[in-house]
């Protein structure tokens, strides 16, 4: 199977829920991080924060984008214009 | 420890983030729109909101004594800054208000366009030394084994001492090194100058004559030279 292929399998079976359970568990361990370097400015808790907290938190913040991305791309065109006002298809 | 402001507020957005993640977690709501539009905050905004306040306190933090301090090995360094009795360059300096607690980055950062970037990038090196070398000196290793990266830059001293100054040009040996003083070939901090920033890291025989040269000089405000 080609690497699309495995793409769009993935983007058709994945378990939305799953991945926003896993985006909140990493985006609470990225915020662990990012608080503890407010309140204890040495250098591992800072280099920490900006290093491995930012990575982690990306990381929830883009499970999240792509939660988001799965809901447009199986989202039903719901048109708000009703049919006979529309411009013909022709126009 | 001193807890600005922003830090609050950063601290303000992770607990609402914090709320909102653990509720998700433990009740898992179905992702109707309520639930999405309060994902979005408790995933996104807040989170983002603290990760930026983050970076700015953390870069802030970076440019204080403290952070220096953080590694074992800098002890004797800031010891020796924050010395009442000192007379080193280093304690004379960060007992004035421009330099106060954040004398280390002061003196060393790097003022060009990109010093900013170029003073984190060196600090990264310094991070990477103490982790896989430094870490282990106790403080007579570190004081004989750690040494200055690159000779200090006069550019550096002359962002205060512009080297225009009349109380500057009345003292003769700075007329007759000016080129060299701004070229950087003699060096401010030198053994037979005004000695070095640090004199307790050097080896004894280079420090007596580093402290004597200019002993007698008073040390001026920065204005007039």
């Amino acid at each position: 199977m080609s690497l699309k292929a495995k793409i769009k399998r993935f983007l058709d079976t994945a378990s939305r829920r799953r991945l926003i359970w896993w985006a909140c568990v990493l985006g609470l361990i990225a915020l662990a991080f990012m608080t503890w370097s407010l309140f204890d400015q040495g250098w591992i808790p800072v280099m920490m924060a900006m290093s491995v907290g930012q990575g982690i938190g990306t990381l929830s913040f883009a499970l999240f984008l792509l939660v988001v991305f799965i809901d447009l791309r199986q989202a039903e065109f719901r048109p708000s214009i009703p049919e006979d006002l529309r411009k013909p298809k022709t126009d | 420890m001193h807890v600005s402001p922003l830090s609050w507020i950063a601290l303000a957005c992770a607990i609402a983030a914090a709320i909102i993640m653990i509720l998700y977690l433990i009740y898992r709501p179905p992702l109707n729109a309520t639930t999405k539009a309060l994902l979005v905050l408790g995933v996104g905004v807040l989170p983002i909101m603290t990760a930026m306040i983050g970076n700015v306190e953390g870069l802030r933090a970076t440019e204080q004594q403290g952070f220096c301090g953080s590694c074992h090995t800098m002890e004797p360094w800031i010891e020796d800054a924050n010395d009442l009795q000192s007379e080193s360059l280093a304690a004379i300096h960060s007992r004035t208000i421009k330099f106060g607690g954040s004398s280390c980055y002061v003196c060393h950062k790097d003022y060009g366009m990109l010093g900013y970037a170029v003073t984190k990038i060196g600090g990264m090196g310094h991070v990477y030394k103490f982790v896989t070398e430094w870490m282990w000196y106790d403080r007579e290793e570190a004081l004989s084994k750690i040494h200055i990266a690159r000779p200090f830059k006069n550019e550096n001293c002359m962002q205060c001492h512009s080297t225009t100054g009349s109380i500057w040009s009345d003292v003769q040996d700075h007329v007759g090194l000016l080129d060299d003083l701004r070229a950087g070939e003699t060096s401010c901090v030198s053994a037979g100058c005004h000695g070095y920033a640090h004199p307790f890291s050097k080896p004894e025989e280079e420090t007596p004559q580093a402290m004597e040269a200019h002993s007698d000089l008073q040390l001026s405000s920065p204005e007039g030279t």
